[in-house]
């Protein structure tokens, strides 16, 4: 069962991507700042993040980098959730490293496609 | 309030002679204007003089004809002025006369003790009125005055003059009569004088008042646009915070009905489906609300990339189907094949042409809807004109003008009948235009309605070679259609029926890009 690292402050949104992203099918486990993602990435070993970038005082790019600057870390691919499908937070997702984005409110089928398109290339 | 009109119908009435020239010039008009009023009213008073000369003098001669003739001679320059100009010329000569025949009274009437001597006050006078506040000017009119003066004082006093002919109490009748006309002549130009004054302070004060009401328009139009910021920010805001709770809604009600189906819960599912979907209207019209407010604020970034609008055109009906479906309508995707790629922003213009199709599919009971896309020559070169047509209700006319504004449906009934935000219209336009196109509407009651979105078909800059790869297909298919209008005919005679002309466009098109 792939395992997914979900890092969103939202508690709502966190118990209701949590409880999906599990009947779908994943092994899922949450932080709920950039910090406690950064660590749980390096202690869980995801095969996948999903990153929200709106977080607070580390927001999800600055974690992004941080994860993928770290040896154990660098391979895991991760996929930037954002409010707006701006081109500048397309772009930023990719110069952070990011492997895709996708935007909220979740499409679920949508972003389902993306975590396996994901997972697959990996 | 008499006497400013009055003083009105007199501008207006020396007005005339002025020349188009000078009245442009505000300065120039005002010297004119005192340069008039001296030249018309002045001989009226002038030739006092030369009537109280004939009536004391006992034996009058030439001299009082000449003067009379040259104070007379003042009512010419009016004329003069208006039929040739030359403004300052005239004013020269007119000043030299004026000198000429107070000089030439005095010469024949007691040289500097004359009873005329009064009149030379005048000359500085008016020659500083007429000339105004240029230097050279007033240099030349004072030499004239000054050389004018010797020459007098020289031929008076060395070369010789007349013996006064007038009897002493003759003569002081004429200062008399030379220091009362003087007198009014000059109180005549002080009067006029103080009005140009006080019409120049008032205008000064009307002006500081018009300057005073700009300030305060500035200020008006700047505190406008504070508020209007504050206002898009303050909806860029709530919007954001929106989207959180909907996101909510959408998704536990999607989880919901993911339950009740394993459970077998119809009943229930058909209400949790209508959160679901007012949840997703809600989303939408934040959405709607968040853009505009972007546009508004100047906030909204266009993302330019080479488009192919056939394959977006595709993707949108394709989209839009499932929704036609539900109503019954068809949804038909009808591309002129020649559209290519363009440098535009996809997602913006996916966007509008889904405003668009949402807002057809609305207003439309049965038929269908049709997208079509085509390449135009406008006024700007080359455009894309992407339509949505529909079967539906119609616009009438008179909602043209209105229909962009946000919150404005085809009538304040049809929002509750067939449902809405009445955003994506000005939605629709807004985007239109930040694409640097426009957003046109054509329309007739119970017939249906046609929106065209266009904009300019850039070529798309960077590498090329797709676009000229493009432009290649574009020959080759317009090529191949003159072919196959050239061809229609002998294959008609050939007794075989023509294909139309855009099926055999697409066999070129997949031939030329294998």
């Amino acid at each position: 069962m792939p395992k997914i690292l979900l890092v969103e402050d939202n508690e709502i949104n966190r118990d209701m991507l949590t409880r999906r992203l599990a009947r779908s099918g994943f092994d899922v486990c949450c932080a709920i700042d950039g910090p406690a993602g950064v660590a749980m990435a390096a202690s869980e070993r995801p095969d996948l993040i999903l990153m929200d970038v709106a977080l607070g005082a580390m927001d999800g790019w600055e974690a992004t980098e941080l994860i993928k600057r770290s040896p154990d870390t660098a391979d895991i691919p991760v996929i930037a959730l954002t409010a707006h499908a701006l081109a500048s937070d397309r772009e930023k997702s990719v110069s952070v490293g990011c492997a895709d984005f996708d935007t909220k409110p979740v499409d679920l089928p949508r972003l389902l496609g993306k975590i396996n398109a994901c997972l697959s290339a990996h | 309030m008499s006497t400013s009109s009055t003083v009105e119908r007199l501008n207006n009435f020396v007005d005339w002679f002025i020349p188009a020239d000078v009245v442009s010039d505000v300065e120039m008009r005002k010297q004119a204007r005192i340069f008039l009023y001296s030249h018309i009213f002045g001989p009226f008073i002038g030739n006092t003089v030369p009537l109280a000369l004939y009536l004391f003098d006992p034996k009058p001669g030439f001299q009082i004809t000449i003067l009379a003739a040259a104070i007379t001679g003042f009512w010419i320059f009016p004329f003069v002025l208006r039929a040739f100009g030359h403004y300052y010329l005239l004013a020269t000569i007119s000043i030299q006369n004026l000198i000429f025949c107070i000089l030439w009274s005095c010469y024949f009437y007691g040289g500097v003790t004359s009873p005329t001597l009064p009149w030379v006050l005048t000359i500085p006078l008016l020659a500083l009125f007429y000339v105004g506040s240029s230097p050279r000017m007033r240099l030349v009119v004072l030499s004239l005055f000054a050389v004018n003066l010797a020459a007098f004082l020289f031929l008076y006093n060395v070369v010789g003059h007349p013996a006064s002919t007038m009897p002493v109490s003759a003569m002081q009748s004429l200062g008399l009569v030379s220091t009362i006309a003087t007198s009014i002549y000059v109180a005549m130009m002080a009067l006029f004088y103080a009005n140009a004054l006080a019409a120049q302070v008032e205008l000064g004060a009307e002006m500081r008042a018009h300057m005073a009401k700009a300030a305060d328009l500035r200020s008006a139009v700047a505190e406008a646009e504070r508020a209007g910021a504050a206002k898009s920010d303050f909806l860029a805001k709530i919007s954001h915070e929106l989207r959180t709770p909907l996101n909510a809604v959408i998704g536990y009600s999607e989880m919901l009905m993911e339950d009740m189906s394993a459970a077998e819960e119809t009943e229930a599912i058909a209400d949790v489906k209508k959160i679901h979907g007012a949840g997703h209207f809600l989303l939408k019209l934040v959405n709607e609300v968040l853009d505009l407010s972007k546009i508004e604020a100047g906030k909204m970034e266009v993302n330019v990339e080479p488009v192919d609008l056939q394959a977006l055109l595709e993707r949108v009906g394709e989209r839009h189907r499932p929704l036609a479906r539900q109503n019954n309508l068809d949804l038909v995707v009808s591309c002129d094949p020649a559209l290519g790629v363009i440098a535009t922003d996809s997602a913006k213009l996916e966007n509008a042409l889904g405003e668009l199709i949402d807002n057809a599919i609305k207003f439309t009971r049965e038929g269908g809807v049709t997208l079509v896309g085509e390449r135009v020559r406008g006024a700007k070169g080359d455009e894309v004109a992407i339509s949505v047509r529909d079967t539906g209700v119609g616009i009438a006319p008179e909602r043209f003008g209105s229909l962009f504004e946000q919150f404005n449906l085809a009538g304040d009934t049809s929002a509750s009948k067939y449902g809405g935000t009445g955003l994506g219209l000005a939605l629709g336009q807004k985007i239109s235009r930040l694409l640097g196109g426009d957003l046109a509407v054509e329309s007739q009651l119970n017939v249906g309605s046609c929106f065209t979105i266009r904009i300019p078909a850039k070529p798309v800059e960077t590498s090329a070679k797709p676009a000229a790869e493009d432009r290649d297909v574009a020959a080759a298919l317009s090529a191949a259609e003159t072919f196959h209008r050239q061809l229609r005919p002998l294959i008609a005679q050939a007794g075989r029926e023509a294909e139309p002309a855009s099926g055999q466009g697409q066999e070129v098109k997949a031939a030329v890009n294998a």
